[in-house]
Order: structure tokens, then C-alpha cells, then sequence
């Protein structure tokens, strides 16, 4: 494409780039890598988002989170409690006032839905989750995890960031900046919403790291839109191409007599990524290649889910092209007067409306999803997580709502690595506490990078004369879910 | 309750431990010996400790390197010393005992295995209650105390005090030991400029040469883009290159540095170090509209040269220094600027409250101190001499800053001028009524006379039309027939000029209206409280619900002859009827003298109502007339819309009905007083009854009436500032809110702090505002912080035209921090920036006047092995224009900037310079982003340069770099007669300062060729195809780089 226009062919046109890195020495973007950080594994590469190799040999290669956005409860989805269900209506053991948001009655409330068990590894599954249901003995269940922020947008930010401190960067962000891109045509961190989550970027900031570790963010809104992506009108690819080559003679012109400035190189390179991304970006966004059949699996031809569907459909394409880390945002939740709510899983007032309208969103494609994976190989090498910010109190709030939880909720996995069927760590008798093999955030994030291959202790980066970390001062991998 | 703070030490190192004695005092060993106490722990405690604790709490486990939470259960000293948490145990009180809540899993977990039966936690709160009987006399090894040593800290360059370095002496050329070195060394040694002396001295230690100098092209362009951040047009570059006199280059840096542009870039500087932003992040992310009067605050001071010591001061407690100023409430944004949570509960506001202070001290380090003060709120600094104490001790000093919004008036004293003014222009509207009243009047009243037995009889209610009317803490309006409108609130407690005059204004509404009278025997009063859409809930009150509170009700009545010797007379009212109330608050309490009880209307507010009172005695009136003032003080917030009336008929109780203004019964009177005849005295009084039936006299008495009711009022803008509140900072272990030590006193960083033994001490001064001690403590030269505080920025002076700073981590001057490229430098620079004054504009002009900022990028092989990275400025490195300037740079490229300053923010589809675009935490500009604008939430001393698809995808693809370059084409090319050659060099100069060469532009117009080619057959194709070109320029590296 692009190449055969130059006058050097692609792989010569690389080698041009890679001699100029090499002959320039140690500078510039590595530079800025090295300058900044210490813990970037092998960094000594011009291009900040070459692959760079992992601290040890990684299992997983791509993430695709499903981001429950609100907060789902874990005694209504994964964490079944019998003993919650015998005392409806009964004072909730030590009920603590400071846990939720608001203020809850301190009785327990029993979970509206039918619970049955499935698989060998015989896990409780409500009836909301016909279809996840079905994949409980792939899936590794953590029922203890914890955070400290009781709101929305400081808990997500904890949940992505480590803590819950803006200006942080996300996770996705810094794997990107671990480890690079494995496909230079595609952003390496793609996050996907429909109505945006409570803390919107702050949620999936590059933080202090380098803009080229951003996440590229797709509105569900406006069909995944991506800007600048071509222009409006009145200019052909053979124009463009045309003037892409006067560019790159001028600015290597311009670069030669600049040796020492080796980001110039860079900027040469990132007009040819660019115009390779206007290719590639459309066709890892173009459903249309995807038969009748996949659409179906998904939900695409079903209005409650088709949103999330696509969502998780193209999550796939992505992760197929390579893309490290993808996180979708669930969007929209029904409440029982018909009102869309912005944070879907939210469910003060009414758990059994909302929690029937979220699962009904979002759970065939997500069991979709892990089918599809597994069905083309690629669960072997990609990790999917399921869970939102914080879990929901066993107490009503009001007569049939749940108010936010830190304190215990449930996430899971499934993917290489971890171990399929196990549930991990436990809630209290009423699912309102983590009391057993407590999992925080830190903790989370520390096994994920060793899943991917990094040492959480050693990815680092130095920003304002500290050296950050995702996991701040704590994280123990939690070496029992490891398979 | 210093020994807490040392407990408290994160002890991640490991230095060397000493054996140390048993916790003084405190042993239960000691006294009394209770045995049976001591039986009980050897059968229940001691076995349940060996078992559960000490394989992470005792000897056996530091020396196996699984010591815990410095923590030592295995001996009775160790218990009561305590961990990183503090003492296990409290002797006798088991449940303030850690251990037991440790057990209990009431905070801490432990054993984390699981928890013991509760029969032995029982066992463990009784033998703690019985007072913790423990015979193990095992000593607990003293905590591996890391002692900040302070006065050795001192010894650390960037925390000394400034001192006087000479420049060495310029390198002999002669002497030189390159004979093909650059213009960079002047033949006479005496014109090397300080700066390059420095430089020289260290590049001929280190083997190195300068190189040559830039083109003027080259310089001209740097030196637009460093200073004003803006290209230079052909003609500046034009008039620069014809500019042959040896003082070219310094005076085009004296005009940029009186460009306003100056002021809007090393602003945008400043901002990134003051992590500026105008929404509060966190959940809402809630904008604050009131927040850009900082950023213009800074863009004021740089342009004004405001010295930077009281750039800094004013930024710290300007809110302090001059309360109720505008300057001052936009100076201290500078501390609230920082994210902030917008829901807040009685669980997180602690922690916020702490987390707000800690932003600022954050801040406050990075930008002015250069020094990372954040980690030291949970522990000692682990590099610098920086204790707990001192973090608290700063923190104490910000602790009464609360985040809000004040109103004030940006130029108080243009208000009071105006005002002035205003009141200086009545007495010739009143000349006029008065001549008028003297000469045409007469003769108009006469042949208009007859009219007025045509005119209807006055109704029973006649309204008042006021004289004047004033109000405590809103503005009124006043419209026909009496009625007044409530016109905007004034900011209570605020200073506000009215009348000429600066007043606080207070929080209880009073509204005093004075209206006159010539009609006798009044009997009868009237309020009426009406609804209007503009008011809160239609009204008829102000207060949310549209309801009010009358307190109190007074009315005067004065002789309105000036001569006349008749005292005031205070009406005795009777409360006669109220037109609604709520029940228990009737009409009557605004006459019962008390503030505390009020007329109130609640229950019936959102509808009109009316008060009608009867005179005790009735009015008889003065004889010249009666000026009637009615005082209504209000508990709150007073009316929104009303208007008084008098009736001269008694028992008004037992009729309603209509009102009519004033003017017939006035007319009427005033001519039944003089007979019919129209006395002489009697027709200034009558003038603005009669100006309602003559046009001649209305022009004259409307023009006094209009001008009395159009007082200029100040401009009030809500700025986001500090504002009165806050609470003790107290010493927090590991800086949990939960765990408060000890109430912190304000003070400072103390390895910054030198004492002298003059008395009074300048900075101790009680009676002064904390935050203005650490002001002035900031700015202290010589026993404060002033020679970090200039050296920083200096520091970043140099950063900005160099591209980096001697000290290469500018937010950090720390041990963790780069050492400074060239010490004595900047410890020169950083001196004689204190000495002129803290005056920076001629900082810059110095910096720029050395031949090192004047240097090419070419490289000399030479130096590029010595020196790959030109620590030692041999040569200029290129660098990226900052986000803001190259939007700024294309739309001045384009000619369609608006050089505007100032002013609420705007969307990037504004055309305005980039400053001014807004800055929402959680929606931040995607074009700057793109390019690498910081995020807003920490101070940032240096961007990150990136080179990422998404920039060329925005050059190459977006609308707005698609329209900056068709306006280029346009601006190049206005006409289809102008020849290409010619577009493409102007082009050239438009966009990159120079004019392209020979081959450049023939390159050019084959690209131009080749495009219109492609484009099409049609008559636009090479209109087109010249757009094409432009935008190649906009895509080049010389484009975006300052070279």
C-alpha cells in the first residue's frame, strides 16, 4: 500500500528507521523511557510501543474486560448465601452505617432470584445468567475483593488505577507501557462505552505516562466512531498517498540534518502508522466480515443486547489483531419505571428490576464471547475479567435496593493461567464482608501482571521524583489461582 | 508524644539495629508482682501468642527476615511499644487495646489465618483488663530509627543559601584550541556575556566547542515562539532581516516581552506547574465557572512583570494580604485549583478535608520548592531531610482554605469613579427641573388645568411613587406606577461600592423607600407583596420557596420643608389585615419591636399578598408636604416585588380594592391647598405629578428619574477562590484519618527555615495568618526558602528556552532529583534574579542575549562523542511546539487567530489562543491532549513529548487543520492572478519564517501539479491542489519544532 508509492519499499523503509534509532544511539523515545523510568522491561528500542519482552514467559497475551459499570451485587450474581436467604428480613449481623453510600436499613434482604448449580465444579448461578451459566467450570470466581472508596468514580478509579489518587494511570496504560503494542497498526488499550461511566477518562487515563500509552476510546453512541480517522471528502487515496511521500521526503530531509533528534524519526514513522491505522482501524471494526451465525451468537440480532454484543464482538476482532488490553464499559441498565440509568448496575432502589435488566444486557455476549474465544483458540492466550467497582450491601436500602459495598464483592476470570472452576476466597455467611483470602485491588493487579508476564514491583516509572507503581505499596500475587 | 511520630516510620531499608533497654517505665514487671496474673498468661496467653503470633511478631522472626509490621509480641516491652500501628496493648483497657481489635477483626485482621475462638479472645481482654501481667523480661530491639538529621540536611546545594559566584573569565580566543570554532565566541573577551562565560568555562573543561550560530530566520522564529509562543508574520521577518544594527535581535525581545502574548504563554507554563483546572474531577467532575479568573490573574502578572516574589505571595494568601480583592481572590485560586470531590458524606469528609490540604502542599512543593513533600504525609521523606512534623506543620499552615466561590469587583475603584460621576451629574438634571418649574410650567399647567376635573377620582388606595429606594443586599428596579422589582442579589459580607462609597453588605435585608406627599390626613397604609416569573418560585419573597420574613416595620414622617422645625414623627400602625400569613406568624409581629418574630408569608407564597395597616391617630401632614420613609427589615431575604399605598379613609379593614397611582390626588391637593391657584412654591412639588399629562415637562423630570434610578453598579463575576473556613490539621499515623496524634502547629519546612536571633522574628509573628507566614516564609531570601524558591524558578526560565533545565527534574531539587548541569550558573542566575527584584522579563532578555541561546543545531562530531547529549549546550535541540502553540501556530498560520485575552473558557472550536480553551478534568480538549497537554490533577514541571498516529492523524484529517490550510491557500493566493511561485514562498514565510529555496519551491510546484492532476479536470483542482501544499507544510517536522 503505502510502500509501493515510496521510494523505498516497507521493509527497506524500516530499515531506514531502525538504522536511523540504532546510528542516533540510545536517545530520544527510548530515552524518554529510560530517563523516566527504570522498570519498563527492555526498553532499549526507539519506539515506545515496540513488544517488548515480558519479565517472565506470560500466559496471557490480551485482556478483554467486562467492566459490570455500577457496582453488581455479588449476593444476587456469583456469591450464593444460603444463610441470607433463610433471614430475609432478619437484622443483618454486624451491619456497619459507614459501608454504603447512603443509608441502608440494616435487614437483610434475601436475593429475588432462583439459584441452581452447574458444572462439575457445581457453582450456584441465578437464574438471571442462562447463558454464563453454562461456562461456570472455565471461569475462576474471586469472592473476596475489596477496595476502600464507596462511590462510583473514586472506586473505579481505584479499580483501574491502584488507588483511588486522580492523575494516575490506568492499568491498560500501563501494560501498554510494560510491554508495548503487538500490533503497531491498532492502539494497543481500546476502551469501549456506551453512556460514559462515572469519572469518564479519568477511569482510563494514561495518567503521568506518555500520551502514547492512552487508551483510544470508542463511543457505542456513535457506532465506535474514531476521529480523523479519513477526511470529509475531495481527496483520493492516491492524493493522499502523494502527499504522504512529500512529507516523509521532506521531514527525512529535515531529519538528516538533525541527527542527534532522533524523535524526528519517530514523527517520520508516525505519519506511515497513520496511514496504515485508516486502514486497519475500519476493517478490525467492520462486523460485516463476521457471519450470520457469529452475529447471532452474540445477540447482535436482539435489541437488549445487540449494543453489548457488538461490544464484545469486536473486542474479539481486536484481541485477534492483537490489541493487549480491551475494556468495555457496560452501558445502560433499565430501572423499573422504564428510565434509562447512566450507571447501569446501580441498583438503590429496585435490585430485582435492574439486576434482570443488566444481566439480560449483557450476559449472552459475554457468554458469546468466551464460547467464541475458545472456539477459535484464542482463550488460550486471552484473559476475560467480569466485574464492576464494588459490590452491593446484603441489607436493603429502602425496601428492595442495595447500597454501594467495598467491603466484599466477586470478580472473575477465565482464560489461561488461572483455574477453571475454582471459587477463591470468601464473603462472610451474609456475602457482606470479604473475611477470607481478602483480595485488594493491588492484589488483583499484581497477579494480572504476572499473568502477563510482568513483576509488579519492577514495573515502575518515575514521575515527579518518585517511582509509581500500578500496585502502589502493595499487591501479593495470589499464587492459588494460578493454573 | 514525639515518640508516636518515630513509631509510626515506614522502614522499608535496612539499617543497622541496636539492642536497646526495655520501654522505660512501663514494664509490669515492675511493682507490684501479681502472680496469680501471671499464671493466667502462662496458661492461656503466652501459649496462644507462641502459636499464633510470633512466627511474624517476635526475634526469632526479625532474624528470619518475617518480622511484621514492626512488630514484637514476644516480649512484655515489645507489647507495649508497639508496631508501625502503635502499642499493642493499653494496660487495664482491653478495648482500647490494638491487639484486641486485632483479634477481633475490627480494623486489622489477625492472625490472618483466621480468627481465634472467641472464648481466647476473651481470655486475652481479661488478662489485658487485669493489666497485662507479663513476666518475659526479653528487651525489644530499638526500631531502626532513620534520624532525619536537619542540619546536615542544610549542606544539600539546593538547600543552601544563595551564594555570590563570579563568572569566570572568557576563554582567551586566541588561545583557542579549535581555530574553526563558531561564531560563538565574540573576538572581544570583555562583550562574552556572564551566561556564556559560565558556559564556555564548563565546555572547555569537558573538551568541547561551541558551534555556530542560527540564521536570523531561525532566531527570529525561536525567539516568537519562546516568548509569545506565536510565529512572526513575513513582514516581522522582513523587517528583522533589513534591521542591520547590532541591537536588532535585543530590541525585537523588548517588544515581544510588551506583547500581551508574553503574558498568555509563560502563563500556560505556570498553569501546568499549578495543575490548573477549572472542574473538580472525581464523580461529578463539577466546572466551576469561576475558575478562570486565575488563569488570567497569571496571564496579568506575567505581562505586568509583577515581581515574582509577590507572584508567589500572592498566589499563597493574596485572599490574606488584601482581603476583598479581586486580585487577591484570583492570586489564591492558585490553591484551590486542584480536583475536589463533589459528593461529599459525613463518612469522607475527613479524609477529603486532609486529601485538599494535601494537594495543595503538593503543589505548593513541586512548583515553588521543587521538592516532593506528598509521601511524607504517611511517613518520614525517604530522601530528603523532610519529617513528618514538617508536612504537618505546612499542612496546619494551609489548614483554613476551603475551596468556594466569591463575587467581587474587578476594579472597584473604576466603580466608585463611575458612581461618582453619576452623582456629580444630578444637580444639573435637577437645575433643569427646576427652571423648568419656574418658567415654562406655569404656563403649561394653566392651559392644561382643565383637564383635570375630567380625570377620575383617586380610588381609595393611591400608591406611592418613590423618591428613592435602597436595599442592604439587592439591587431594586423601579417600575411604573410605583412598584419595585427585585434586580440581583449583591454577595452578602462582600465590600461593594454603592453610592460612591465601599460597604460590607450585610446578611439581613432591610429596603428603605422614601416616597412624599402633599395629601393630608392619611389613615391608612398598605404593602403589597407581589409574584413575578423572575423570582423564586414566582415570589412574592426571595428565599428559595418564595417566601419572606417581615421583622420589623418602621415609618417615619418628616415636614418635606427644609425650613420647617417639626421633629420626625414615627407612625403608631396597627396591624389591620393581612392578605395572608402562615397562621402562628401574624402581621402584627413586624410591629412588636422584635427581630426574632416576623410577619411571615410561607404558607401562602407563589401568590400575591398585601398588608394593610391603620394609623393610630391619623396623619394630619406638614404643611409644605410630608416625606414619608418606610424601613422594612427582614429576617433573611427580603421581597422580590411590592409597592406601597396610603389611603386618607379610616376602617380599610372593611374594603378591599383597586389602587391608582399618586399623581391626580397629589395634583388635586396641591391646588385645593393654594385655592385653585397655582401657588408659587408650590409647582416644583408638582412637577412630577404634572409630567404624567405633559410631554414637555416629563422630558425633564423623566431625565432626573431615569438618571437617579441607573447608578452604575459594579461588575460582580464569581471567582473560584478561598474562602473563610477549615479546621485544625492534626499529626495523622500513617496518615489515616482515623489515627490522629497530636494537634500540628503551623510552621515550615524546616531545612529551609534559618532562624536568626533578631528579635522579632519576622515569620513567627503570631498575630500574623498562618499562610501569610508561609508566604512570606516562600519569598524569604535569607531565612526562608527564597534561594530554592529563585533558583526553581530560574530553573524553569531556562527550562522553557532550552528545552531542558540546569537542573533537568524540575519539580524535583531533591536527592532523588538531577544535580544541576551547571551549579554555578544557576546559582548566578538564581542571585541576580533576587538582586534586580525578582524581575523576570529581564531575566529572559538575558538568557536570550547569550550567544548559547543563539547557537544552530548543527552538530560538531567532535562534541557528539563527548557529549551526546548536549548537557553542556554546545549546540541548539530542536523541540516540539507545546499542544497550545501548534493550535495557536495554525490558526495565526491561517490568519483567523482572535488574539482576544481573557475571559470565561471556551470549546476548541473557539478560534481564540489555546489558553483560553477550557480545561475539565474528566472531558479534557482532545486536541491538546493529542498533543500531549498534561493531565491537570498534580503539578507538572515538563511535558512529555510523544509522537504518536493519533497527531498525524489529526494533521493530515482533521476539519480544522483542513480549514487552517485552505485559509493559508487563500491568504497566500487571494487572487487567481497571483503566480504560484509566488503563493508557495509566501507560504513558506507564513508558515516556517523563511522563504523557501530554489529547489524547495520548483519541488513544490510539481507537488502542486502532480495534486491538481489528481484532483480533477475542473477549474478548482489547482485551488485545491494548493490547499494540499499548505497542508504539507502544516505536516512537517520544521512546522512543529521551535529549531
Amino acid at each position: 500500500m503505502f510502500s509501493e508509492s515510496s521510494g523505498l519499499s516497507l521493509p527497506e523503509r524500516r530499515e531506514f528507521l531502525r538504522r536511523a534509532g540504532l546510528g542516533f544511539g540510545s536517545l530520544a523515545l527510548a530515552g524518554l523511557l529510560h530517563a523516566e523510568s527504570s522498570g519498563a522491561p527492555e526498553p532499549a528500542v526507539l519506539d515506545p510501543l515496540a513488544p517488548r519482552a515480558p519479565h517472565f514467559p506470560a500466559k496471557v497475551k490480551s485482556v478483554i474486560w467486562l467492566f459490570m459499570t455500577g457496582g453488581p451485587s455479588q449476593v444476587d450474581t456469583w456469591d450464593y448465601k444460603p444463610e441470607l436467604q433463610k433471614r430475609d428480613g432478619q437484622d443483618l449481623a454486624g451491619a456497619d452505617p459507614k459501608t454504603g453510600f447512603f443509608t441502608t436499613s440494616g435487614k437483610c434482604l434475601k436475593s429475588p432470584f432462583e439459584w441452581r448449580q452447574y458444572g462439575e465444579s457445581g457453582s450456584w448461578v441465578p437464574n438471571i445468567f442462562p447463558h454464563l451459566s453454562q461456562h461456570v467450570d472455565k471461569i475462576c470466581f474471586l469472592h473476596s475483593m475489596y477496595l476502600r472508596q464507596n462511590n462510583h468514580a473514586p472506586a473505579s478509579i481505584e479499580l483501574m488505577c491502584g488507588t483511588n489518587r486522580p492523575g494516575l494511570p490506568a492499568m491498560g496504560a500501563w501494560l501498554t507501557y510494560g510491554l508495548g503494542s503487538q500490533n503497531q497498526d491498532l492502539p494497543s488499550y481500546v476502551v469501549m462505552h456506551d453512556t460514559r461511566p462515572r469519572g469518564d477518562d479519568q477511569i482510563w487515563s494514561a495518567g503521568f505516562l506518555p500520551k502514547t500509552f492512552q487508551a483510544l476510546a470508542l463511543d457505542a453512541r456513535r457506532k465506535e466512531a474514531i476521529d480523523n480517522l479519513a477526511r470529509d471528502g475531495g481527496h483520493s487515496d492516491s492524493q493522499q498517498r502523494a502527499q504522504l511521500k512529500l512529507i516523509r521526503k521532506l521531514n527525512e530531509a529535515h531529519a538528516a540534518q538533525r541527527s542527534t533528534q532522533t524523535d524526528l524519526a519517530a514523527r517520520i514513522n508516525s505519519y506511515e502508522l497513520a496511514y496504515r491505522m485508516q486502514m486497519a482501524a475500519p476493517e478490525s471494526l467492520d462486523l460485516g466480515q463476521e457471519t450470520s451465525a457469529t452475529h447471532q451468537l452474540y445477540g447482535l440480532d436482539q435489541p437488549h443486547c445487540a449494543t453489548f454484543g457488538r461490544q464484545c464482538l469486536i473486542a474479539r476482532r481486536l484481541v485477534e489483531r492483537g490489541v493487549r488490553f480491551v475494556q468495555i464499559f457496560a452501558g445502560k441498565g433499565t430501572a423499573s419505571d422504564g428510565s434509562v440509568n447512566d450507571v447501569p448496575w446501580d441498583c438503590h432502589s429496585d435490585l430485582e428490576t435492574n439486576h434482570r435488566s443488566c444481566a439480560l444486557h449483557t450476559d449472552q455476549p459475554a457468554a458469546a464471547l468466551l464460547t467464541d474465544l475458545a472456539a477459535r483458540g484464542l482463550l488460550d492466550s486471552t484473559l476475560v475479567i467480569w466485574g464492576g467497582e464494588f459490590g452491593r450491601t446484603s441489607d436493603s436500602q429502602g425496601s428492595k435496593g442495595r447500597d454501594h459495598n467495598p467491603n466484599g464483592f466477586t470478580i472473575w476470570m477465565a482464560g489461561p493461567g488461572v483455574r477453571g472452576g475454582l471459587h477463591y476466597g470468601a464473603t462472610d455467611d451474609f456475602g457482606y464482608k470479604a473475611v477470607d483470602k481478602k483480595i485488594h485491588v493491588n492484589d488483583l493487579h499484581a497477579t494480572l501482571l504476572r499473568l502477563l508476564g510482568l513483576e509488579h514491583t519492577r514495573l515502575t516509572y518515575r514521575f515527579n521524583g518518585r517511582d509509581f507503581r500500578l500496585t502502589d505499596v502493595g499487591g501479593n500475587v495470589l499464587g492459588e489461582i494460578l493454573a | 508524644m514525639r515518640r508516636f511520630v518515630w513509631l509510626i516510620l515506614l522502614l522499608h531499608f535496612t539499617c543497622g539495629q541496636r539492642i536497646g533497654q526495655q520501654a522505660q517505665g512501663q514494664n509490669p514487671g515492675q511493682g507490684q508482682r501479681d502472680d496469680e496474673g501471671i499464671r493466667f498468661f502462662e496458661e492461656r496467653i503466652r501459649p496462644a501468642l507462641a502459636q499464633h503470633c510470633y512466627s511474624c511478631h517476635s526475634l526469632e522472626a526479625q532474624r528470619a527476615k518475617k518480622l511484621q509490621g514492626g512488630l514484637f509480641l514476644d516480649s512484655a516491652a515489645g507489647l507495649l511499644e508497639g508496631g508501625d500501628s502503635g502499642p499493642a496493648i493499653v494496660q487495664g483497657k482491653s478495648a482500647e487495646s490494638l491487639l484486641i481489635k486485632a483479634l477481633r477483626h475490627d480494623g486489622l485482621e489477625m492472625p490472618p489465618a483466621g480468627k481465634l475462638p472467641d472464648a481466647l479472645i476473651a481470655d486475652f481482654a481479661q488478662w489485658i483488663d487485669r493489666g497485662a501481667p507479663d513476666p518475659r523480661d526479653g528487651a525489644v530491639p530499638l526500631r531502626p530509627k532513620r534520624e532525619i538529621d536537619i542540619e546536615a540536611g542544610r549542606r544539600w546545594w539546593a538547600f543552601r543559601p544563595l551564594r555570590p559566584v563570579p563568572p569566570p573569565d572568557a576563554p582567551d580566543p586566541s588561545a583557542s584550541a579549535s581555530p574553526t570554532a563558531g561564531s560563538g565566541t565574540p573576538p572581544d573577551r570583555s562583550l562574552v556575556s556572564p551566561i556564556d562565560r559560565f558556559l564556555l568555562h564548563a565546555q572547555r573543561q569537558q573538551g568541547l566547542r561551541p558551534g555556530s550560530r542560527a540564521s536570523r530566520e531561525k532566531l527570529l522564529r525561536r525567539a516568537f515562539f519562546d516568548l509569545i509562543g506565536l510565529p512572526p508574520t513575513p513582514e516581522q521577518l522582513e523587517a528583522f532581516l533589513r534591521d542591520e544594527s547590532p541591537t536588532a535581535f535585543a530590541a525585537v525581545i523588548d517588544r515581544l516581552l510588551d506583547d500581551p502574548g508574553y503574558g498568555e504563554k509563560w502563563a500556560r507554563h505556570w498553569l501546568d506547574a499549578a495543575r490548573y483546572a477549572e472542574s473538580g474531577g472525581y464523580e461529578f467532575d463539577g466546572f466551576r465557572p469561576g475558575a478562570y479568573h486565575y488563569r488570567d490573574w497569571v496571564i496579568r502578572a506575567w505581562n505586568r512583570d509583577l515581581p515574582f516574589d509577590q507572584f508567589i505571595r500572592q498566589q499563597l494568601a493574596g485572599d490574606k494580604l488584601t482581603p476583598d480583592d479581586y486580585d487577591g481572590a484570583a492570586a489564591s485560586g492558585f490553591l484551590v485549583a486542584g480536583p475536589y470531590p463533589g459528593q461529599i458524606t459525613a463518612k469522607t469528609v475527613e479524609r477529603i478535608r486532609y486529601d485538599q490540604i494535601d494537594d495543595m502542599l503538593m503543589t505548593v512543593g513541586g512548583s515553588m520548592l521543587g521538592m516532593t513533600i506528598g509521601c511524607v504525609r504517611c511517613h518520614e521523606h525517604k530522601y530528603d531531610p523532610i519529617p513528618q512534623e514538617d508536612y504537618y506543620a505546612l499542612a496546619a499552615s494551609l489548614q483554613s482554605t476551603v475551596h468556594g466561590s466569591r463575587q467581587l469587583d474587578p476594579d472597584p475603584a473604576k466603580t466608585i469613579t463611575a458612581q461618582k460621576q453619576h452623582q456629580a451629574a444630578t444637580p444639573a438634571l435637577l437645575a433643569a427641573v427646576e427652571a423648568f418649574a419656574s418658567g415654562q410650567f406655569a404656563e403649561r399647567f394653566e392651559t392644561w388645568k382643565a383637564e383635570l376635573s375630567k380625570q377620575p377620582d383617586s380610588t381609595r388606595w393611591q400608591t406611592f411613587e418613590p423618591i428613592s429606594a435602597a436595599a442592604e443586599r439587592s439591587w431594586l428596579k423601579w417600575q411604573a406606577n410605583g412598584l419595585l422589582l427585585h434586580d440581583g442579589a449583591m454577595p452578602v459580607g462582600s465590600l461593594l461600592s454603592r453610592g460612591g462609597e465601599s460597604r460590607r453588605v450585610g446578611g439581613q435585608e432591610i429596603i428603605t423607600i422614601v416616597a412624599r406627599t402633599h395629601q393630608k390626613n392619611i389613615q391608612s397604609l398598605r404593602l403589597d407583596a407581589l409574584t413575578d416569573k423572575s423570582l423564586p418560585q414566582k415570589g412574592p419573597g426571595l428565599n428559595g420557596d418564595g417566601s419572606f420574613q417581615l421583622a420589623e416595620l418602621k415609618v417615619l414622617a418628616r415636614p418635606l420643608d427644609p425650613q420647617a422645625k417639626d421633629p420626625p414623627i414615627e407612625l403608631a400602625l396597627k396591624p389591620s389585615f393581612a392578605g395572608g400569613a402562615d397562621p402562628d406568624q401574624p402581621l402584627a409581629n413586624a410591629l412588636d419591636g422584635k427581630m426574632e418574630t416576623a410577619w411571615t408569608v410561607r404558607a401562602t407564597a407563589r401568590a400575591d399578598n398585601a398588608a394593610i395597616f391603620e394609623l393610630a391617630s391619623p396623619l394630619a401632614g406638614f404643611d409644605q408636604g410630608t416625606e414619608l420613609e418606610f424601613q422594612m427589615r427582614f429576617a433573611d431575604q427580603g421581597l422580590g416585588r411590592f409597592r406601597w399605598s396610603f389611603s386618607i379613609e379610616p376602617n380599610p379593614a372593611t374594603w378591599a380594592g383597586e389602587v391608582t397611582p399618586q399623581h391626580l390626588g397629589e395634583l388635586r391637593s396641591l391646588l385645593a391647598a393654594g385655592n385653585q391657584q397655582l401657588a408659587e412654591g408650590m409647582r416644583r412639588a408638582m412637577m412630577p405629578w404634572f409630567s404624567r399629562f405633559d410631554a414637555e415637562a416629563a422630558k425633564v423630570w423623566d431625565a432626573l428619574r431615569t438618571h437617579r434610578q441607573s447608578e452604575p453598579r459594579p461588575s460582580l463575576p464569581e471567582v473560584y477562590t478561598t474562602t473563610a473556613g477549615g479546621q485544625d490539621v492534626y499529626l495523622l499515623r500513617r496518615g489515616e484519618v482515623d489515627s490522629k496524634i497530636e494537634k500540628a502547629r503551623p510552621g515550615f519546612v524546616r531545612v529551609l527555615y534559618a532562624p536568626t536571633d533578631a528579635v522579632p522574628n519576622p515569620l513567627e509573628e503570631a498575630a500574623t495568618d498562618p499562610r501569610v507566614r508561609l508566604a512570606n516564609w516562600m519569598v524569604d531570601v535569607e531565612h526562608g526558602a527564597g534561594s530554592l524558591l529563585a533558583r526553581v524558578i530560574v530553573n524553569r526560565l531556562w527550562q522553557h528556552h532550552f528545552g531542558r533545565g540546569l537542573v533537568a527534574t524540575p519539580n524535583d531539587f531533591g536527592a532523588q532529583g538531577e544535580r544541576p548541569s551547571h551549579p554555578e550558573l544557576l546559582e548566578w542566575l538564581s542571585s541576580e534574579l533576587v538582586q534586580s527584584g525578582w524581575k523576570l522579563k529581564a531575566m529572559h532578555k538575558r538568557i536570550m542575549l547569550s550567544e548559547a541561546y543563539q547557537l544552530s543545531h548543527d552538530v560538531i562530531p567532535e562534541n557528539l562523542a563527548l557529549d551526546p547529549d548536549n548537557r553542556y549546550l554546545w549546540h541548539y535541540r530542536p523541540r516540539r511546539l507545546d499542544a497550545e502553540l501548534v493550535r495557536d501556530a495554525l490558526l495565526a498560520t491561517g490568519g483567523n487567530l482572535d488574539r482576544a485575552m481573557f475571559g470565561p473558557s471556551l470549546l476548541d472550536d473557539s478560534v481564540r489562543r489555546s489558553v483560553y480553551l477550557r480545561v475539565k478534568r474528566s472531558e479534557l480538549s482532545p486536541w491538546l491532549t493529542t498533543f500531549d497537554a498534561p493531565e491537570p490533577t498534580q503539578s507538572i514541571g515538563q511535558r512529555v513529548s510523544t509522537t504518536v498516529p493519533t497527531q498525524a492523524l489529526t494533521l493530515l484529517n482533521s476539519a480544522f487543520v483542513r480549514r487552517q490550510a485552505e485559509l493559508l491557500a487563500r491568504r497566500v493566493r487571494s487572487a487567481p492572478d497571483v503566480p504560484l511561485a509566488q503563493a508557495v514562498d509566501q507560504a513558506y514565510r507564513v508558515a516556517l519564517g523563511r522563504a523557501p529555496a530554489a529547489a524547495e519551491r520548483d519541488e513544490m510546484l510539481a507537488f502542486i501539479e502532480e495534486q491538481a492532476a489528481l484532483a480533477g479536470s475542473d477549474a478548482t483542482a489547482r485551488d485545491r491542489a494548493l490547499v494540499e501544499f499548505c497542508q504539507v507544510l502544516f505536516c512537517l517536522s520544521e512546522f512543529m519544532y521551535i529549531d
